[in-house]
């Protein structure tokens, strides 16, 4: 039987934690593909990035798996959103919650799914156990969002926190079946 | 819970935004990155109430009564406005910097009024946005904005020019920023900061879009995949 892929896109800004979120729960280790960090102020966040997607992933059932993509995070390969935005079911957009000159990309990235794929979509706060993390809530505000998309604070290193998102995501869902 | 970070890439109408929606009491610091210019902006239920100068921050923590602070720099509460306007421009000119919110902290007599909307703040500062700032905001021209519940009040409190009241009057929740620019034959960036002090001062906001999912996901399946991921 041909298997059937389920699609969530995992979103956000450069550095905001999208591969350590698949990473956390995925069953596989993380198919990557990653490239060196060249841009100046890019760098001294981390040595590698992706560059095209990552994806993890969770088998269901014999016939279903359920594929976490992972998007890249430097605007220059913004055509793979497009790839990416068709056929998924739900979009997680991660901000990281101590760095706000980064929300003006995550609001840009709600902004292009929300326009030509509306899925349901939920937003991860994540590094939340970091010093001058900003209050969901306030990130809320800053990304223009309605009091009724859920605003999560998240730490991706965390196995219950990012499982409570992917649930929460998973709940949105299920209100437009 | 902080809420700091450099004005470069977080501008003031978007501090104000934040502060705005939740009507915080408290102190916001700016401090310029010469390191020339340190203020004290006090803030009571979202709006300005006065603006300190200082030559060392810790000066504006010494003080958590805003009767002493007034007693201090020797005003009255009959001055506040006077001092509130002739300060603004200089806080506003800062550009590049640092800023950081400290919630609480001060405590105000009742008798203490905003000064100035923030909302008339919010859209005068909209006004002088630069083509990227916009674009931070308003990234999209397939974007739908639509009303908010209070737009006619808060409207009133932001004084909105003709051309921003024609862009309101077009707003629908149907017309995408594409649609509007044409209809009008406005200008793009008119048009862009317009919509972005009306998204900042809370007279409009995105559209709710009808959601699609690119599966055909039932609801026995969806349940599964709650129960996998529970018991990951």
């Amino acid at each position: 039987m041909a298997e059937k892929q389920i699609k969530i896109v995992v979103s956000g800004p450069y550095a905001a934690g999208k591969t350590q979120f698949i990473n956390t729960v995925s069953e596989i280790q993380t198919v990557q593909t990653e490239a060196k960090t060249t841009k100046t102020g890019e760098k001294e966040k981390k040595s590698h990035t992706t560059v095209a997607m990552d994806f993890g992933k969770i088998r269901i059932d014999d016939e279903h798996v359920l594929y976490l993509f992972g998007t890249p995070g430097q605007s220059r390969f913004d055509f793979m959103w497009d790839i990416l935005g068709k056929g998924m079911v739900g979009l997680i957009v991660l901000v990281d919650s101590t760095d706000p000159s980064t929300f003006h990309e995550a609001r840009r990235i709600i902004n292009f799914f929300e326009a030509r794929y509306p899925s349901p979509f939920v937003v991860g706060c994540n590094k939340q156990d970091l010093e001058g993390a900003w209050d969901p809530e306030d990130i809320r505000t800053a990304l223009d969002l309605d009091e009724d998309v859920k605003v999560i604070p998240l730490v991706a290193l965390n196995k219950d926190s990012v499982k409570n998102v992917l649930l929460e995501l998973l709940e949105e869902i299920a209100h437009h079946i | 819970m902080a809420l700091a970070g450099n004005l470069e890439v977080f501008n003031f109408v978007d501090i104000f935004q934040v502060l705005k929606k939740d009507k915080k009491d408290g102190i916001l610091v700016v401090e310029s990155s010469n390191d020339e210019q340190k203020f004290g902006v006090y803030f009571k239920e979202g709006d300005i109430v006065y603006i300190r100068p200082v030559k060392k921050v810790f000066y504006i923590y010494l003080d958590i009564d805003f009767s002493s602070v007034l007693k201090k720099e020797g005003i009255s509460e009959d001055d506040l406005y006077q001092y509130l306007v002739s300060r603004l421009p200089v806080l506003l000119a800062v550009k590049k910097g640092k800023f950081s919110f400290t919630p609480g902290f001060i405590k105000y007599d009742e008798n203490i009024k905003p000064q100035v909307e923030i909302e008339k703040l919010i859209m005068y500062l909209s006004r002088q946005l630069s083509e990227a700032e916009v674009e931070r905001k308003i990234s999209d021209m397939k974007l739908i904005y639509t009303k908010t519940d209070d737009w006619e009040d808060v409207a009133k409190r932001a004084y909105l020019t003709n051309i921003e009241r024609k862009i309101l009057s077009a707003i629908n929740g149907k017309k995408t920023v594409e649609d509007i620019k044409n209809e009008l034959e406005v200008n793009e960036l008119v048009l862009k900061r317009a919509l972005y002090g009306m998204l900042a001062s809370g007279i409009i906001k995105r559209a709710k879009k009808e959601k699609k999912l690119g599966f055909n996901l039932t609801k026995g399946l969806l349940k599964k995949i709650v129960n996998i991921v529970k018991g990951l």
